[in-house]
């Protein structure tokens, strides 16, 4: 129960006794009013009808005619007249006892109208005490009206009051709600620096105890930051000519050659530089360096033309170019601009063209090759461009002899589709320092029938050419939510969702309509896996799907991460619970460069998890990075807890 | 052992007799405040007041009106509105004699009170409301009334003697009043326990006075 709700409902009881208190002595005192009233009235009949029974001379007749004109005249419950030896000269008792109040009121007050007494003389002489008794009827009724607008204004006064309590306590708990959205901040990882110093003196403290704590975290955060963004210049630029090195190349190939690749391949070209150390010794190492300043230029001039093109320097005299979904029509056009750009450049430093001159090998690769294999062919392709005339030679990609024509699988993925096919299949995600599971990684089958099955890897590339994997991503993300898988209740599950989907104009509006039906009934902790590269592209459809998570209550992590961003306050920004990068990325960091990113993801919260970890050999070198969670078949090799 | 037992019980009763006999009128303390306030002739007259009542404490009833009637005769009529710039205030019996003047609800109060000192019943003393013939104005007396039925005899301060009703033809009866007996004949008519309750205003006035010992 928060502190507002215990003082405010102290307050109401401590409002609603006094107010209770105080209308219970209004009532005793109206009551106490009324009867003391009741007998004035009696007392002021007896003064006056004892002095007019004065003028009977002691005649019963006249004095009884006396008493039942005043008895029926008013309102009595008894009036009587005792000789001076107290026997009964008249007595008058009201008959009837109706009135019109409640019974539970008749029984819960109890009033007694007190009798009055008058001497009655006649003459000189005593002729007795005359007792006057008020009906209480009247008072009851009076007492009742009393009652029930007492409890009429009482009751809009409590309303009143406890409004205005409310309202007071609202104003005099505003320093302490700052502090409750500060500390929740605190605990999300966001960095809130307070302005409003409240006045109170307590709030005051913690306020500027929690301002000072969040300024220092948020300091580290950009130490980190600042260290981060350093290491990686140094570690992906080449210092030259400023265009990215061959490390840059190894660890952002893996985005471009996988099953669910936005490019399903294109070209490598190497480009060599012969005669280098001729030039130096003909115009100096300075026009050199200026000289590769003009050829990275035009290199990335002539990559421009190419989404998500990578243009490197692998070594000394070697660039490599990465031209995604470029032809070999495309790249041999591009080979030939590029040389003969790179021929006016040398001729203008007055170098002899057939000593300094480019050759370029391209590789027309596709996504289902490993690095290895991409960069080992171009290095062909280069080795036999250098013997040919034209310096550009093309090799293309053998065709590997597919299982099954395009056409049947259209076919299977649309009728899986169709008819709900896939299935979730998960493996783990395990903290080997903890021994203990992190989280579940959620992966697809297709289930043709009892005896076929295919697995994401062997169905998501024929899907993708297909154009029908966003449709599949519809389809699962469906039947997670509205079929839940039970068995993984209560665990932490993830599942990762592909650039190509997330970019589709329809799938936040999809999602969004989906989790709001249905995501408050997931069984399950759910994180869903961003690309890092989304993150980097499209920053405004990110934090999109971030509040609508962050609405739903369900987690994001990021994949694909090589920490190539120019800026990581979007790690602050969207707090992912996790950051997913491959082994060989973590492996080849610098421990400068790592130590700055964990100061980062430390200070913001974020776990790093190391995927593709498939011996206990690489665990362990992970281990010496302080990486402990990991994806990939070593996770078998872990004994669990 | 018996016979000792009755002895002490004598004894006890007989202390206890001698000692409510022995009470003075006025107790000393308060006593002491009126000489303090009214000086010592005031104080003297007090002393004079015990002494009368203390002469009359076992004489018979009419006796005792005769001290007490004449005693409370020679103090001085004057008005409550030159005594107490108040119209009508009823004096406590030591407000009345220390100034040593007052109106006629004055004598009445302060022979009423002396009365009922010496003894004298309740039930037998009345406050009544009186036209006076003779200086044709409102007024208060005493009455005596030995049996319920019986002749009243009137106490006055314009008529010092005391005088049987039906001699008193300058004085018209118009009401009689007994505050202590009206409170004990209102509770007694409920047959209920009722709160202690007013009996008459001015009386209830007096009363209180007399319980915070005004003087």
């Amino acid at each position: 129960m928060t502190l507002f709700r215990q003082i405010a409902i102290m307050l109401s009881i401590f409002l609603l006794i006094i107010l209770a208190t105080v209308l219970t002595l209004n009532f005793q005192s109206a009551n106490e009013s009324v009867q003391d009233r009741l007998y004035e009235d009696a007392k002021n009949t007896a003064s006056s009808l004892s002095l007019s029974l004065g003028t009977a001379n002691g005649d019963i007749s006249i004095m009884s005619t006396m008493i039942n004109a005043n008895f029926d005249s008013g309102n009595y419950r008894r009036i009587s007249l005792l000789d001076v030896d107290e026997n009964i000269l008249y007595d008058r008792k009201l008959e009837s006892d109706i009135v019109d109040v409640p019974e539970w009121f008749l029984k819960a007050i109890n009033i007694q109208a007190p009798i009055a007494s008058a001497n009655v003389s006649a003459g000189w002489s005593q002729v007795g005490i005359l007792n006057v008794q008020s009906d209480e009827s009247y008072a009851y009724i009076q007492l009742y009206s009393i009652l029930i607008n007492l409890l009429a204004s009482f009751s809009i006064i409590a309303f009143v009051g406890l409004v205005i309590l409310n309202l007071i306590l609202i104003a005099i708990l505003k320093p302490l709600k700052e502090v409750q959205r500060q500390a929740e901040a605190v605990i999300r990882n966001e960095f809130i620096i307070q302005d409003n110093i409240p006045y109170t003196k307590e709030f005051k403290d913690v306020v500027l105890g929690m301002n000072n704590m969040v300024s220092k975290v948020k300091a580290m955060f950009d130490k980190g930051n600042e260290e981060l963004k350093r290491q990686k210049e140094l570690e992906y630029i080449d210092k030259a000519t400023k265009l990215r090195n061959r490390k840059y190349l190894i660890d952002k190939l893996p985005e471009y050659l996988k099953i669910d690749a936005t490019s399903k391949g294109g070209l490598n070209m190497m480009i060599a530089l012969n005669g280098i150390i001729e030039a130096n010794e003909q115009i100096g190492h300075r026009d050199v360096d200026k000289l590769f300043m003009n050829i990275a230029d035009i290199f990335r001039a002539h990559a421009s033309n190419f989404d998500n093109s990578i243009v490197s320097r692998m070594n000394g005299t070697e660039f490599s170019i990465l031209l995604p979904d470029c032809s070999a029509m495309e790249g041999l056009a591009l080979a030939e601009g590029i040389s003969s750009a790179v021929s006016t450049s040398i001729k203008s430093f007055e170098l002899d063209e057939n000593i300094v001159y480019v050759a370029e090998g391209l590789y027309e690769y596709n996504f289902k090759e490993n690095i290895g294999q991409v960069l080992s062919h171009t290095d062909n392709a280069l080795a036999q461009a250098k013997f040919k005339d034209s310096k550009i030679h093309l090799e293309k990609a053998e065709n590997a002899v597919e299982v099954m024509g395009k056409e049947a699988w259209r076919k299977i993925i649309h009728d899986a589709i169709e008819k709900n096919n896939f299935n979730f299949v998960s493996w783990t995600a395990v903290d080997a320092k903890m021994r203990k599971v992190a989280h579940n990684v959620l992966s697809l089958t297709l289930k043709v029938d009892k005896d076929t099955t295919y697995y994401y890897g062997q169905f998501m590339a024929p899907a993708n050419q297909a154009g029908l994997s966003s449709s599949i991503y519809d389809n699962v993300l469906s039947m997670m939510f509205k079929t839940p898988d039970m068995t993984l209740k209560s665990s932490i599950c993830s599942l990762r969702l592909p650039f190509d989907y997330l970019i589709q104009d329809n799938t936040y509006e999809s999602m969004n309509e989906l989790f709001n039906v249905y995501a408050s009934k997931l069984p399950f902790k759910l994180i869903i896996e961003m690309p890092d590269k989304l993150v980097r592209q499209n920053s405004t459809l990110i934090k999109r799907y971030k509040a609508l998570f962050e609405k739903h209550n369900i987690d994001m992590g990021l994949f694909e991460f090589i920490g190539e961003s120019v800026d990581y306050q979007y790690l602050q920004d969207l707090r992912p619970v996790y950051i997913k990068g491959e082994t060989s990325y973590f492996l080849s960091q610098s421990d400068q460069a790592l130590s700055a990113l964990r100061l980062i993801t430390n200070t913001v919260g974020i776990s790093l998890i190391a995927t593709g970890v498939m011996t206990m050999e690489t665990l362990n070198k992970l281990h010496e990075k302080d990486i402990y969670i990991i994806q990939g078949r070593a996770t078998e090799m872990v004994e669990l807890t | 052992m018996n016979n000792l037992k009755i002895f002490f019980f004598i004894l006890l009763l007989l202390s206890n007799i001698t000692y409510a006999s022995a009470k003075p009128y006025v107790e000393k303390e308060l006593l002491d405040k009126i000489g303090k306030k009214y000086k010592v002739y005031a104080k003297k007259r007090f002393f004079f007041l015990q002494q009368t009542l203390d002469s009359v404490k076992d004489a018979s009833d009419l006796e005792k009106l005769k001290e007490v009637n004449t005693f409370f005769n020679e103090v001085r009529y004057k008005t409550d509105i030159k005594v107490y710039r108040k119209r009508d205030y009823w004096a406590t019996p030591w407000e009345f004699l220390g100034k040593d003047m007052g109106d006629c609800e004055d004598y009445v109060i302060s022979k009423y009170f002396a009365l009922r000192y010496l003894g004298v019943d309740s039930k037998k003393l009345f406050f009544t409301y009186v036209k006076s013939s003779k200086f044709t104005a409102a007024h208060m007396v005493l009455t005596y009334f030995k049996t319920p039925r019986s002749e009243p005899l009137i106490l006055d301060n314009y008529n010092r003697r005391i005088f049987p009703a039906s001699k008193r033809k300058d004085l018209t009866p118009i009401y009689n009043f007994n505050g202590d007996s009206l409170y004990k004949a209102s509770k007694k008519g409920t047959g209920k326990k009722v709160k202690k309750k007013k009996a008459h205003k001015k009386w209830d006035e007096l009363k209180l006075n007399m319980k915070r010992k005004k003087i």
